[in-house]
């Protein structure tokens, strides 16, 4: 038995995002099985918190920064508050790594632009580090990062200390409409709007997004009257999973498990799914 | 449908030799599992006894499915004591089981578990239990008002995913090893008479007596096809209206596979299991954020008929995940029958068309 049997994860250090949001960097208790441990950018685990349960969340360090696993989780439920109250040297579950994965060779000579909503950013991350650690295979890089409000904005420290620090890297920080502060110095507007208004010309570009249902059903229409194909437009989809590895039936849309077929797809598959998602 | 013939490897028993039989896999250490009345139900129980089975006419409440799949199972149980965590995976069950009196609807049940669980990734404990399983199917004389195994690729004297086939002629029964795992399990009847033509002619009556009251027209391959590009039909929203969402239609069934992963017990110790679980169930798919991709019951009811009709076939060669054994259709408590429904969605959809 091993497909549901976990490694074990111990935590190193826990940061803060938001009042809601924490980011978790585990190591492995097992050194060995850590050395093994190989992942995907925008591939997932399964992490439990034992007596609490199983629950996705992306593996959202790059498999450039191999030894460790991060995540960033909101506190929304009973899961994710437990994960909220622990703290560095206790042990976690780790299942995986599941699914399929973003195609960062293939985006080698291309632009990118990720744009993250909330929590979505979390999903984003992982390729995000993988091109900023290999900066010269990869065109102009913007990073579109929004929240509903300053206060929910996650990574605001690594955007200013790491991801800016960047050659060629462009940070644009947003928050919708009455989530600004007097001192706040980033864009105002839904993320949608905030990206056209970057007026990026779509050429030789892939858009990578993540955030929520309704984020992603704005984008894709502000993306299309910009020019943008199905296929340069690159999501991440969030489904309910509860064994990763197509059998426990809940992610299920069409004939896609998202947990198999998935998390990645393009604008081009996700058009082509019923709207089950 | 019937293949049931003049068969040279087949053995005629008395009632008193299958008895005798099965009390001999009994002393073997093998467990039987096999219909048996309790408490006013007919389920599939471990026997102790032959004595104790009961091979009447009809269906049991349950498929066996829970002898392969079981409703709660524990994954491993945990420990925790400060920062340190212990896990512990349950003993390996090596006992061998026969499956005894399965219905022939029920094996292929069985056989839509083999492709969800052996087919994509491995599932260690579905594997191991099914390969120390034997099932031994038995022919149906009579169908049930609710039964439409014929009209989705199936028959009352089906013989796929059997390692024995029995059939019922008369006081005697026909034993029918099919595989090697079948040969290996009648090993004790080698030498036994073998039917004569009047017992087979017996058994086939039998058998086309159950197929004559199957009168359900076919559900076409090709429907799958429509049944998928028809997902925004609106009629679905009505058919689907009717639905409670109680899930009895998924506990039932004897091809469901969906099951939930959760933790029994406290912070500090306790076990981690699955359990069946039901995509009629708003849960089923709520994310933790509040967002539910099928927000409704009409929508979730959808998910359950193009699951066995549209997806899964069109993943699996055209073989449907329903059986119709017709149990959704006989315990629903507002009448939904999923093979009406099908058939209502693809009328509508080539009037529409």
């Amino acid at each position: 038995m091993t497909t549901f049997l976990p490694h074990l994860v111990r935590i190193a250090a826990a940061h803060d995002e938001t009042q809601d949001v924490r980011t978790l960097r585990l190591e492995f208790t097992d050194p060995q099985v850590g050395r093994q441990f190989r992942w995907e950018a925008g591939q997932f685990g399964e992490f439990s918190v034992f007596g609490f349960g199983e629950a996705v969340f992306t593996l959202a360090n790059a498999p450039t920064r191999p030894g460790y696993i991060e995540i960033t989780t909101r506190a929304i439920g009973k899961l994710t508050g437990a994960i909220r109250k622990l703290s560095a040297g206790q042990v976690l579950g780790l299942r995986g790594p599941f699914g399929n994965h973003f195609p960062v060779e293939e985006w080698r000579g291309r632009d990118l632009v990720f744009v993250g909503g909330g929590i979505g950013t979390a999903a984003l991350r992982s390729p995000l580090q993988y091109a900023l650690d290999r900066r010269a295979d990869y065109g102009e890089i913007v990073v579109l990062n929004g929240a509903r409000s300053m206060a929910d904005l996650v990574y605001k420290d690594e955007m200013k200390k790491e991801w800016e620090a960047v050659d060629r890297v462009r940070v644009v920080r947003t928050v919708d409409p009455g989530g600004e502060t007097p001192e706040w110095d980033g864009e105002v507007g839904l993320l949608p709007n905030v990206f056209e208004r970057l007026a990026l010309p779509p050429d030789n570009r892939v858009v990578i997004v993540c955030g929520p249902p309704v984020m992603l059903h704005f984008m894709f229409m502000t993306l299309e009257k910009m020019g943008y194909t199905p296929d340069q437009v690159v999501t991440t989809m969030e489904n309910k999973m509860k064994c990763g590895v197509g059998l426990c039936g809940r992610c299920n849309i069409g004939r896609v498990f998202v947990c198999r077929d998935g998390p990645v797809f393009t604008w081009a598959q996700v058009r082509a799914l019923p709207k089950d998602f | 449908m019937s293949h049931a013939g003049a068969d040279s490897t087949a053995f005629r028993l008395t009632g008193g030799e299958l008895t005798e039989w099965l009390a001999g896999l009994l002393r073997e250490g093998k467990r039987v599992i096999a219909p048996v009345e309790e408490a006013g139900l007919r389920l599939f129980r471990p026997v102790t006894s032959p004595e104790q089975i009961c091979l009447a006419p009809g269906k049991t409440r349950l498929s066996p499915k829970d002898s392969l799949f079981p409703k709660n199972e524990k994954l491993f149980s945990y420990a925790v004591r400060g920062d340190e965590v212990t896990l512990e995976t349950p003993p390996a069950e090596d006992r061998e089981q026969v499956l005894f009196g399965t219905r022939p609807c029920d094996v292929a049940g069985l056989l839509r578990l083999d492709t969800v669980f052996l087919k994509g990734a491995p599932d260690e404990q579905y594997a191991a239990r099914r390969s120390r399983t034997a099932i031994v199917s038995l022919a149906c004389e009579s169908a049930e008002p609710e039964c439409f195994c014929t009209a989705v690729g199936g028959g009352p004297a089906a013989e796929e995913g059997s390692d024995v086939q029995v059939l019922a002629a008369g006081e005697l029964w026909l034993v029918r090893p099919l595989t090697a795992k079948g040969e290996a399990l009648t090993a004790a009847l080698r030498g036994r008479t073998a039917p004569s033509q009047e017992e087979w002619a017996q058994a086939r009556a039998g058998i086309e007596r159950a197929e004559a009251s199957l009168r359900q027209n076919p559900v076409a391959r090709e429907w799958a096809a429509v049944l998928e590009a028809n997902f925004d039909l609106p009629l679905w929203e009505a058919v689907g209206q009717r639905c409670v969402g109680c899930s009895i239609c998924n506990f039932v069934c004897p091809s469901c596979s969906c099951f939930d992963v959760h933790d029994g017990g406290n912070a500090f110790c306790g076990e981690r299991c699955r359990s069946w679980d039901s995509c009629t169930f708003a849960t089923f798919t709520r994310h933790g954020s509040g967002h539910n991709p099928r927000p409704t019951q009409p929508s979730r009811y959808r998910q359950r008929v193009l699951h066995k009709f549209a997806y899964y076939p069109q993943s699996n060669a055209g073989e449907f995940m329903c059986v119709g054994c017709g149990r959704c259709v006989r315990h629903c408590p507002v009448g939904l029958s999923i093979y009406e429904s099908v058939n209502q969605i693809v009328s509508a959809a080539r009037e529409q068309s």
